[in-house]
């Protein structure tokens, strides 16, 4: 009995090494996608005209669960009026970022997908389909660079976030604030919250400390909107030393999270940040029990659906000012991608249907975000920004494509992936455990040991 | 070529007869019976397992492998300030499940005699091991928070004064070891339980007759009795105190110094994308658990050694006539 049980043993390790080596050999058969002149450029595709007739059946994948039902059932529909056989199936996953990354690397996920950002510019020609040139569709497009590596375009943005601060018109006002008055520095912005504290009995800011990820919503201020300066987040800052140090003039990363360590210690935050709750906090701002919270666009629709009040949701520029100038962070949301191990009709009803979304669909305007295409308007949502400067992070030159990302995780800081870096600011204040500067230091730091070790080649 | 000589006296038989034979056909039931289950345990526990020894020895995210580093990973996870800090956590775990033991092993005992309601006792505590334990976090997580449940409840008998469940760093801890005793105790229980069942009542009468009160039956039957499974709950808590993650990674995010080691493993691999570092961190942790196990083995051989009795004879009834 001992010999057969070895021997099952063997044969189940030896099956299950021969089926791993074909997988392995599987997709590096497919993964040297490199741009298939065969196919027609999304750029140059005309939606309603080209391929009426293309038969296909798409899967999209995204992360926006609550609208597949609803706005996109309405968009498939839409669609199919110009393109009845393509059937589009949406496929919802909650836990996009970590879920997607695990299964891109399968080949048979499915058709279009939000890009994940953890694959690295350098990889995106192993698992997505080249869609045009960038200098085909710069002149039209707002973020087309976005996920564009080496001149070649791999994802289309589905909207655009500018990053300001969700606030209630009402608290504002009864504080003594109107649209031409709203804070510009991170001083005011603390008379603001204190204004708001005296004079009404909403809690000025709220932190969403709880659901942690809300937090992680900080690190989107420390860019352009911060330092007037496009090329910093993706370019100067992974080869700056001690690049989160105090500017001492109100601006840089610095002033960024002193306005949240100073707000929590002079109590103008909720009482206990542990109580805190991302689904409560929605009809709370919308009922004017909040003044303040520090999130992109992409909340404000979120916040004016939660209750009664929807005029009353506010936007307005981060309190941070550059040489007398406002500047505010704008960078495209997830980009649509298409799989380059599917067939030539789908790789095509794929790009129709990602180009029609873009620019037929008005998705980007019905969330409250930045347009995609130059030639579409701004929603009323945004109507705050009138004036104020929106820069865009250039993207990397291609021989830096990864010197961001890898200086980012290798600190371990992991700015707009991890929150719990925003969270020991909180922390700090309410156990007393430790000073601003001390985070400042440990985050330097850690910052100057990973540009060091990822510094490129000279 | 010359044929090879085939002995006379035992005919060889073909594979097909071979198979036919009464030993063939169990060997077959065998291998078809077991090839499914072993495929299994191979594929989701071997195969991950060798893989993540693997990865551990390499700089890498989920899908991009810089390079071999050998053994800087496992250098890093011994010199870093944050792994070990949070293997300190485990301490309060520790003394946790040796509470948890202690408090399972009372109630089974009284649980397994006649008490009013046992039956729905023996239901209750083990109710909460029934529940998911993320949703357990969740209970605790209102149950706890400033103004809640708990709050309210002291406010009743009149202590109003509360500290910070949650945030308070003095006792954040030992909240959250209690939270995860009342999930885990009933599993205990049940094993108690089941081990004290086996115990001859004729050891309980002798003892009677002889005057025994119940604390003494508790120390010199029971106990004795049952010790082999106090041991190993001892083993799976210990090991479970190591990698404790549910209650600090969902009632409190591993925020306020809760974030054990499991909560900073799981930081590094998915947000800082250091999968390498964070494997090299789960290959120390099994080989911190598989010395611990054995450093409790060999105490108990030790312990059977010094008392240089057979438990055996107490158990069997048979006295120590020999």
């Amino acid at each position: 009995m001992k010999k057969a049980l070895s021997f099952v043993l063997a044969f189940v390790m030896s099956l299950a090494l021969l089926t791993a080596c074909g997988g392995s050999g599987n997709s590096s058969g497919s993964s040297g996608g490199k741009t298939d002149s065969s196919l027609p450029s999304y750029a140059s595709l005309k939606v309603g005209e080209d391929y009426t007739d293309i038969t296909a059946e798409l899967r999209v994948i995204t992360h926006r669960t609550d609208i597949i039902d609803t706005t996109f059932a309405k968009y498939v529909e839409e669609f199919n009026k110009l393109y009845p056989n393509i059937k589009i199936n949406y496929e919802g996953i909650t836990n996009y970022a970590d879920d997607m990354t695990t299964r891109i690397s399968s080949n048979n996920w499915g058709d279009i997908c939000m890009i994940p950002t953890t694959i690295q510019l350098p990889d995106l020609g192993l698992y997505f389909h080249p869609l045009c040139q960038l200098s085909e569709i710069e002149a039209d497009y707002n973020f087309a660079a976005n996920r564009a590596y080496d001149g070649v375009v791999y994802g289309i943005p589905s909207t655009g976030n500018a990053q300001g601060v969700i606030y209630n018109k009402k608290v504002a006002e009864a504080a003594g604030y109107t649209t031409g008055n709203l804070p510009k520095t991170p001083d005011e912005f603390l008379k603001f919250l204190q204004d708001i504290k005296d004079k009404t009995d909403a809690i000025p800011l709220y932190t969403n400390f709880a659901a942690g990820w809300t937090m992680g919503a900080w690190d989107a201020y420390i860019g352009g909107g911060a330092t007037a300066d496009p090329d910093w987040m993706n370019i100067t800052m992974p080869q700056t030393h001690d690049a989160f140090a105090d500017r001492g003039d109100g601006t840089g990363p610095y002033a960024v999270y002193k306005i949240l360590y100073d707000a929590v210690s002079m109590g103008l935050t909720e009482d206990s940040p542990t109580a805190t709750d991302w689904e409560g906090c929605k009809p709370m701002i919308n009922n004017g029990e909040i003044g303040v919270m520090v999130l992109g666009s992409w909340a404000i629709v979120q916040m004016q659906e939660a209750g009664p009040n929807a005029a009353d949701i506010g936007y307005m520029p981060f309190p941070i000012t550059v040489g007398g100038t406002q500047y505010a962070s704008a960078g495209a949301d997830y980009c649509f991608g298409v799989n380059n191990s599917i067939s030539d009709d789908n790789k095509i009803a794929s790009m129709l249907y990602i180009k029609w979304l873009t620019e037929s669909s008005n998705f980007a305007y019905d969330q409250g975000g930045v347009p995609v295409l130059k030639s579409q308007e701004y929603p009323p949502t945004l109507a705050a920004f009138d004036g104020i400067t929106l820069l865009e992070d250039t993207p990397a030159p291609t021989e830096l494509a990864t010197l961001q990302p890898d200086v980012n995780r290798e600190s371990e800081i992991s700015l707009n992936a991890d929150n719990t870096h925003v969270q020991r600011i909180v922390e700090a204040v309410v156990t007393g455990s430790e000073t601003f500067e001390d985070i400042i230091a440990d985050w330097n730091a850690r910052w100057n040991a990973a540009v060091d070790r990822c510094a490129p080649a000279a | 070529m010359k044929e090879p000589q085939v002995t006379l006296d035992r005919p060889k038989l073909t594979f097909i007869q071979k198979c036919k034979t009464m030993r063939g056909q169990q060997i077959i039931c065998t291998i078809t019976f077991l090839i499914v289950p072993l495929l299994l345990l191979f594929t989701f526990t071997y195969l991950p397992f060798f893989k993540m020894v693997q990865f551990s020895f390499y700089d890498r995210d989920y899908l991009r492998v810089r390079g071999f580093v050998g053994l800087r990973n496992y250098i890093d996870v011994f010199s870093r300030s944050d792994c070990f800090q949070a293997l300190k956590l485990s301490l309060y775990y520790m003394v946790g499940s040796v509470v948890q033991i202690t408090l399972a092993l009372l109630f089974a005992t009284i649980l397994s005699f006649k008490v009013r309601g046992s039956k729905f006792f023996r239901g209750a505590l083990y109710f909460p091991c029934l529940i998911c334990g993320i949703a357990v976090g969740f209970i605790f997580k209102f149950f706890l928070n400033p103004g809640f449940v708990l709050d309210t409840l002291l406010g009743w008998i009149g202590i109003t004064n509360t500290p910070n469940w949650l945030e308070n760093t003095a006792i954040n801890n030992i909240v959250l070891v209690a939270c995860s005793l009342w999930k885990y105790m009933g599993q205990n229980i049940v094993l108690f339980i089941g081990a004290i069942a086996s115990v001859d009542p004729v050891l309980y009468e002798a003892a009677e007759i002889d005057g025994a009160n119940a604390w003494q039956r508790f120390k010199c039957i029971i106990i004795p009795s049952i010790r082999t499974i106090v041991v190993l709950n001892l083993i799976l808590s210990v090991s479970g105190a190591l990698s404790a993650f549910e209650m600090p990674y969902v009632v409190t995010g591993g925020t306020f110094g809760t974030s054990t080691y499991f909560v900073v493993m799981n930081k590094l691999a998915h947000t800082d994308m250091k999968v390498g570092l964070a494997s090299a961190m789960a290959v120390v942790l099994l080989g911190i658990i598989v010395i611990v196990t054995f450093i409790q083995k060999f105490a108990e051989k030790k312990m059977d050694e010094a008392e240089n009795r057979p438990r055996h004879y107490i158990a069997d009834g048979k006295g120590g006539r020999k």
